[in-house]
């Protein structure tokens, strides 16, 4: 009687489960309601680089005042300037600044930027560009608007492509040595081993000034 | 090791060497807190100690399961690729359901049902160990090398080698949400050292398991059905992993094709340095608690002193093995 009792208890446990576990829909339905709520990467880096993003430029600070602060004063540079997700080392800034093409090389353009005595070399990429500097660089997205990482990173993917294809063409096909670059874009720097000897620029925007105009 | 040395009142010391022996693994723990905290003040904070609790909650679920498979003077390898495959079976149902296209059919999971997937594959992948152990005579130590396998070549078939994620919010409460206070992993590892506990101290199966591992042909004389028990113990550990992987998949939102990689070893590690014998037999689920909370602190420890991550294997295969050696000579010495 009481072995039966629990047969009884247990079978109800089971059928209370299994008709809490799952449920059954059309799949086509389903794949319709999934694609309506697909993340559109594209759309959302175009928005962030034509709309959000000129402002924070604006206020970015100059390469080579942000470089002395740095050696000068490490802790509030990066405290002030710098943006990162995490907690590592890795922090990212937006700079501007303009300065005269040194060397052309296959992957990156050197610059020569002066400003008041300040004179140093600064790259700026010109083939590849990856990473999530432009995206981290102004703090203005915040992860948790996202559903997913996958997510997140394709606004990198998204803002590196557009880069690509829309701001380093018509440079590289323009620059010669000696022209003068105005430019902005986001750099990365470790906070625990600084070095800014070799500073390289993921560029937003490029603007040649022909010596001649 | 016992000392009698006399001294001036005719006491000996010698019971106060017992009881050295019997706090061996608390001592060894109230040293290195009181080391660790003496190099980092970020040691002794509530939030790294909710931090180092949450993180041991996974190692104290599948190295409980490991206690009793030890116990029984077996070992189980496959927990950390079970604890995988769980988890990404989970988070795939909750995620993607099943597709059954020439039905045009699909089948969603709730969390409850994602989980009850989960766990009930745990079980049947620690019954088949089981299984293989009892029925065909396989030694646990090859039968369980076999399911590691096995069961991560499933779980990079289950994952296509990607992450799962996204799982929901409901889901991630498991991994990282409170309850009065506590973090939910603890609640739900304190929940399992409590049934572990009832079952090793109360119950007839317990009795059963220490049998076992003492002398299993002295076991199986007294009428002990030591195949049926191993099975249970098997399939326990198996569902214990499963409960590790959903703890972990919720934590990370995400379940990786590559998670539990050598948790196997971490909670042996804590089996063995909560002074349970390998060989069978002799041990408590008090002391895997005490193991998994030392080598919890001592990663803590060493990731908060900034130590390289190469030193930190050394340092904990150190330790292991100054367990083993220490308990070696303590069975000696009794």
């Amino acid at each position: 009687m009481k072995k039966g009792l629990n047969y009884i208890i247990t079978l109800l446990l089971l059928v209370v489960v299994a008709y809490n576990s799952v449920y059954f829909k059309k799949l086509s339905e389903v794949k319709a309601a999934g694609k309506s709520k697909q993340f559109n990467a594209t759309a959302y880096a175009q928005d962030y680089l034509n709309g959000k993003l000129p402002s924070a430029l604006d206020k970015a600070l100059d390469v080579n005042r942000l470089t002395a602060l740095l050696k000068a004063d490490p802790e509030t540079g990066f405290q002030k300037y710098s943006h990162a997700l995490g907690i590592g080392n890795i922090r990212f800034f937006l700079v501007k600044g303009q300065g005269e093409i040194a060397k052309i090389e296959e992957d990156a353009t050197t610059l020569l930027v002066q400003q008041d005595t300040a004179r140093q070399l600064i790259r700026i990429a010109t083939e590849y560009v990856f990473g999530n500097a432009v995206r981290d660089a102004s703090g203005l997205i915040n992860i948790n608007e996202f559903d997913n990482t996958m997510d997140f990173n394709g606004v990198s993917a998204e803002v590196n492509k557009i880069i690509r294809e829309k701001v380093l063409p018509p440079f590289k096909k323009e620059a010669k040595k000696g022209d003068e670059v105005i430019f902005t874009g986001a750099i990365e720097l470790n906070q625990a081993h600084l070095k800014l000897d070799n500073i390289e620029v993921v560029p937003v925007t490029l603007q040649l000034v022909k010596k001649s105009q | 090791m016992e000392a009698i040395i006399p001294v001036k009142n005719g006491q000996s010391v010698k019971k106060y060497s017992h009881v050295l022996v019997r706090f061996q693994s608390l001592i060894a723990l109230f040293i290195l807190c009181v080391a660790i905290s003496l190099l980092s003040d970020k040691f002794l904070t509530v939030t790294n100690t909710w931090n180092v609790m949450r993180q041991i909650s996974v190692n104290i679920c599948i190295s409980v399961g490991m206690t009793l498979v030890v116990l029984t003077a077996g070992i189980d390898l496959s927990v950390g690729s079970v604890l995988a495959l769980c988890g990404a079976i989970t988070a795939g149902l909750l995620k993607n359901g099943i597709e059954i296209p020439s039905n045009n059919l699909f089948i969603g999971f709730t969390l409850l049902g994602a989980i009850v997937a989960g766990l009930l594959i745990g079980a049947l992948l620690g019954l088949f160990n089981g299984w293989a152990i009892t029925r065909w005579k396989v030694p646990p130590f090859v039968a369980t090398l076999a399911m590691l396998t096995i069961a991560r070549g499933f779980t990079m078939l289950w994952t296509g080698g990607y992450p799962i994620s996204s799982l929901g919010s409901g889901f991630d409460y498991i991994g990282t949400g409170w309850l009065l206070g506590i973090p939910v992993p603890v609640w739900i590892s304190g929940i399992v050292v409590a049934a572990a506990i009832v079952l090793t101290k109360k119950t007839r199966l317990g009795r059963y398991v220490y049998a076992i591992g003492g002398n299993e042909q002295a076991a199986k004389l007294s009428g002990i059905r030591i195949n049926k028990i191993k099975m249970a113990v098997y399939t326990t550990a198996g569902a214990l992993a499963a409960i590790g992987g959903i703890m972990v998949t919720s934590r990370l939102d995400s379940a990786q094709p590559n998670a539990g990689i050598t948790y196997e070893l971490d909670a042996i590690a804590a089996v063995v340095i909560g002074g349970t014998s390998l060989s069978g037999g002799r041990g408590s689920i008090l002391g895997t608690v005490l193991g998994a909370v030392i080598i919890g602190v001592l990663n803590n420890g060493l990731v908060l002193l900034n130590v390289s991550p190469f030193w930190q294997q050394v340092v904990k295969g150190g330790v292991i093995l100054l367990a083993v050696i220490i308990d070696k000579a303590n069975t000696k010495t009794e």
